[in-house]
């Protein structure tokens, strides 16, 4: 039978968030979808890997935060959460942490409760941080047997420098000196109002907004901030780590480019769609179902707060590492020298277009994509903006940019495998 | 104690067959603006030759690789704003998409073309082969812990095809699996009668009905007497297995044999694996990580499966931990549970958390068109609204019954999988 007719969205009708201002100066983001039943409140601290004074204190701080609090042990955290269905969440970046707690929205008083506790009074007790540093000591030691994790270790290296606090990693024996000091004196330095947004979606109701005013305004507010200096990025050039007995290759390249708020950012984010974005792209083509060199090949444009890069990453079998490198770069050279075809380039849009409506479908995503909003500087009428930017892009527009970001010279690439 | 009932949970569905004997189900949920199609074949690796294992995996990859008419399956979906993807396991094969409602016909069409007219040649095969033999390569045996549960599924199964994992027992059965086998495999399974649609969106039943009968009615079917499967024999005595590898801690597996899909066990059985570790607040965490130290991290968990399956507990152990005591501290906890050791706020607390995962489950249209199928594939499509009802009856004297018939030594399978 024969193709049926297409409809392409060209808008994407999204709700403002309603700003609120606790007391204390913390803006609080509402996005009120009140056909949902549930409730998902988020605190961003500006408090990521960058921020840290020592080692691993940052990600400990996030994640010692519901190890015990002045009125609750770890224990009674775990299980007045459990009991309700309530989930708490933790995630933590280079620039900032995110802590949030969702639960359904006739519990979210309850919820909000032990909420209170894990951000404002943590007590990281010392017996628990042990417990912590040993498990997370011993995963990362596993992870670091992974040719990815090693590949992406060295290639932030490479790209931001050995020394950059976004190129940096750090041994695991350093959890070994990690003090419950050290966590404390993070914790009291970064989780403050200053440095803190709040963001909740679902069925918000006035109740439920009362308590989440009341938990943030009662961030202590501090009279003056530790000033986080970002020196400048250092870029180096190819390197190749020996793993034996890797029966696959780590691949990752890319470059150093400019973060979400450059004018270019989102014209780069097609041209990363069309070289390895999406299941057909070119490098998907050619080295898995031409090739059949890999299960799979990515590339995509990744955002931090002072800057961005572009990204790839594969995976390829031992035997035919130096031809999958050729390869990629024939595929990037390609893009340097022939324009795009308008059909390929009306793919790759429409694919942008679903992906955006995808992430938008239901409250959480609505509000993922508020806070990555926020944290850029726009606000929701910004996704528009970019439907509208990723519409205007033209095959000319993405060869220019091939010719003047992608030059082989400044291309960095780290291979992780056996080479013997 | 007073039971906390969440929202009474329901997922409204409409249920037709078409005279070619191709399930469909349809729900409606008007909160959102995609529609999800899924369609099941009821085939996994359960109905491969065990000299020839693979087979529905390979199977899986091999349905993108294009058709008579339409010689690119992926496009065309991403053309509509579309994503798709797919997986395998023991029991079924699952194809999925989401896209915008009004492009629903565009997936519909692509999966009726590719029900009858797969484009199986000589070279499609063989690249394919490839991209699943590094997929085994990348996920199996470049990690650590790869071959784990392979290891686990050799011991614990004797004559039942589970005794194998869904990439196969080893990659060269996908590299010499014979073009007439791999054509004979889509004649046997892939046909109306061997599987379901189903579809979850802004649609109402009768026009998915209409549609469903427009794309898919006039393909004839080819029904197949489907093999009996061999049955496991009961086990009768404890199994042990020691491997060492390289990695950077012990691991101790020790799974039972459990009931099947549709029996009392398997309720029984996930209840008991969610007071083992459903949560931050479960016995594992607090009595094996926090209180003894003996282990890094642990769970409990169920297969899942259709046929009889494992109840499976799991731990890596800390560096100054006895393998001896690791083991003898996972039958201490099955001791308790045996002996109807369970709290009553502890049960009602799983029996909440069971609830709220449903309906946070519920939230997304994907995971009502893929949950519709399942039910309907293991043959009790209205259990899927009274799961909640079964949790919530579950009693301690069952559990503790449960646990003593399930957790007896000569129902064992041990693995130790040692850091070398």
């Amino acid at each position: 039978m024969t193709q049926p007719p297409l409809t392409i969205p060209d808008s994407i009708d999204i709700q403002q968030a309603e700003k609120i201002v606790a007391s204390n100066g913390t803006p609080i983001y509402v996005i009120n979808c009140p056909e949902y039943e549930v409730v998902r409140l988020s605190f961003v601290f500006h408090a990521g890997t960058i921020t840290q004074a020592r080692p691993f204190v940052a990600s400990a701080t996030a994640n010692m935060l519901a190890e015990g609090s002045a009125n609750l042990t770890a224990q009674q955290i775990a299980e007045g959460l459990d009991y309700y269905g309530s989930y708490f969440d933790i995630n933590i970046d280079r620039d900032y942490s995110y802590i949030s707690f969702c639960s359904l929205s006739k519990f979210f008083v309850s919820t909000a409760k032990i909420a209170e506790e894990v951000i404002l009074r943590p007590t990281f007790p010392e017996n628990e941080l042990a417990i912590y540093c040993a498990k997370r000591k011993q995963q990362l030691a596993i992870e670091r047997r992974k040719v990815e994790t090693i590949a992406r270790e060295n290639f932030a290296k490479a790209i931001f420098g050995e020394k950059h606090p976004y190129g940096i990693s750090y041994p695991e024996s350093e959890y070994d000196t990690l003090t419950s000091d050290d966590v404390k004196t993070h914790y009291r330095n970064h989780y403050i109002a200053q440095n803190c947004i709040v963001v909740c979606s679902g069925n918000i109701t006035t109740e439920v907004l009362e308590c989440i005013k009341s938990i943030a305004a009662s961030l202590p507010t501090a009279t003056c901030q530790p000033k986080i200096e970002i020196p400048p990025f250092s870029s180096s050039h190819t390197i190749r780590i020996q793993h034996d007995g890797a029966v696959q290759s780590s691949i990752r390249m890319g470059r150093l480019l400019f973060p979400r708020s450059h004018e270019e950012f989102i014209p780069m984010q097609v041209l990363s769609m069309v070289l390895g974005g999406y299941f057909g792209s070119r490098l998907m083509q050619n080295l898995r179902e031409q090739n059949g060199f890999t299960y799979g090949v990515f590339s995509a444009m990744v955002n931090f707060q002072h800057t961005g890069y572009l990204a790839l990453a594969t995976q390829v079998g031992t035997e035919v590492t130096e031809q999958a490198l050729g390869e990629i770069a024939r595929e990037i050279e390609t893009l340097r020298t022939q324009l795009i075809s308008e059909e390929e380039l009306e793919l790759v849009k429409n694919i942008m277009a679903g992906e955006m409506m995808r992430i938008l479908d239901g409250p959480f995503g609505i509000a993922d994509v508020t806070t990555e909003n926020i944290l850029c500087g726009f606000d929701n009428s910004h996704i528009q903006h970019n439907l509208e930017r990723i519409r205007r892009t033209t095959p000319e527009e993405l060869l220019s940019l091939a010719q003047r970001y992608l030059k082989p010279e400044d291309i960095i690439t780290v291979v992780v495998g056996d080479f013997n | 104690m007073q039971p906390l009932y969440f929202v009474k949970t329901m997922i409204k569905y409409q249920h037709t067959k078409l005279n070619n004997g191709l399930e469909v189900i349809s729900n409606r949920d008007s909160t959102s603006r995609l529609v999800a199609v899924n369609i099941l074949y009821k085939v996994g690796a359960r109905n491969e030759d065990p000299n020839c294992t693979g087979l529905a995996h390979l199977f899986e990859h091999l349905m993108f690789r294009g058709t008579h008419n339409v010689p690119d399956f992926d496009t065309p979906i991403q053309m509509a704003c579309g994503e798709n993807n797919a997986f395998t396991n023991n029991d079924y094969t699952d194809f999925y998409i989401t896209l915008p409602k009004d492009n629903i016909e565009t997936a519909l069409w692509l999966e009726s073309d590719r029900m009858c007219g797969l484009n199986l040649s000589e070279q499609a095969c063989d690249i394919e082969k490839r991209v699943v033999i590094e997929e085994f390569r990348q996920r199996y045996l470049n990690q650590p812990y790869g071959d784990l549960n392979m290891l686990l599924r050799q011991m614990v199964y004797t004559s039942h095809p589970y005794r194998w994992a869904t990439i196969g027992l080893k990659p060269e059965h996908i590299a010499d699996a014979p073009l007439e086998s791999i054509r004979k495999f889509y004649n046997d399974f892939y046909h109306p009668s061997n599987a379901i649609l189903s579809v979850s969106g802004d649609i109402d039943a009768e026009r998915v009905f209409e549609l469903a009968d427009k794309w898919f009615g006039g393909i004839p079917d080819k029904p197949y007497n489907i093999p009996t499967i061999p049955v496991e024999p009961k086990q009768t005595e404890a199994r042990r297995m020691e491997v060492e590898r390289d990695v950077p801690a012990t691991t101790i597996v020790i799974a039972f044999h459990m009931g099947n899909r549709l029996s009392k066990d398997f309720f029984l059985g996930d209840i008991t694996s969610d007071l083992l570790a459903g949560g931050d607040s479960a016995r594992l965490y607090e009595h094996l990580i926090k209180g003894k130290k003996l282990f890094t991290s642990v769970n409990a968990y169920i297969s899942g499966d259709v046929d009889e399956g494992m109840f499976v507990f799991t731990g890596q152990l800390l560096p100054t931990t006895s393998e001896q005591e690791a083991e003898a501290a996972f039958w201490e906890e099955m001791e308790l549970l045996s002996n109807g050791e369970i709290g009553d706020y502890e049960l009602e607390k799983v029996k909440n958390k069971f609830e709220a995962n449903t309906l946070f489950g519920e939230l997304n249209v994907m995971n009502k068109a893929m949950n519709l199928g399942y039910y309907s594939m293991i043959g009790d499509l209205p259990l899927i609204n009274r799961e909640i009802e079964i949790y919530r009856s579950l009693s301690k004297t069952e559990i503790a019954d449960f646990a003593r018939r399930t957790f007896q030594k000569e129902n064992s399978s041990t693995l130790i999988y040692r850091a070398k």
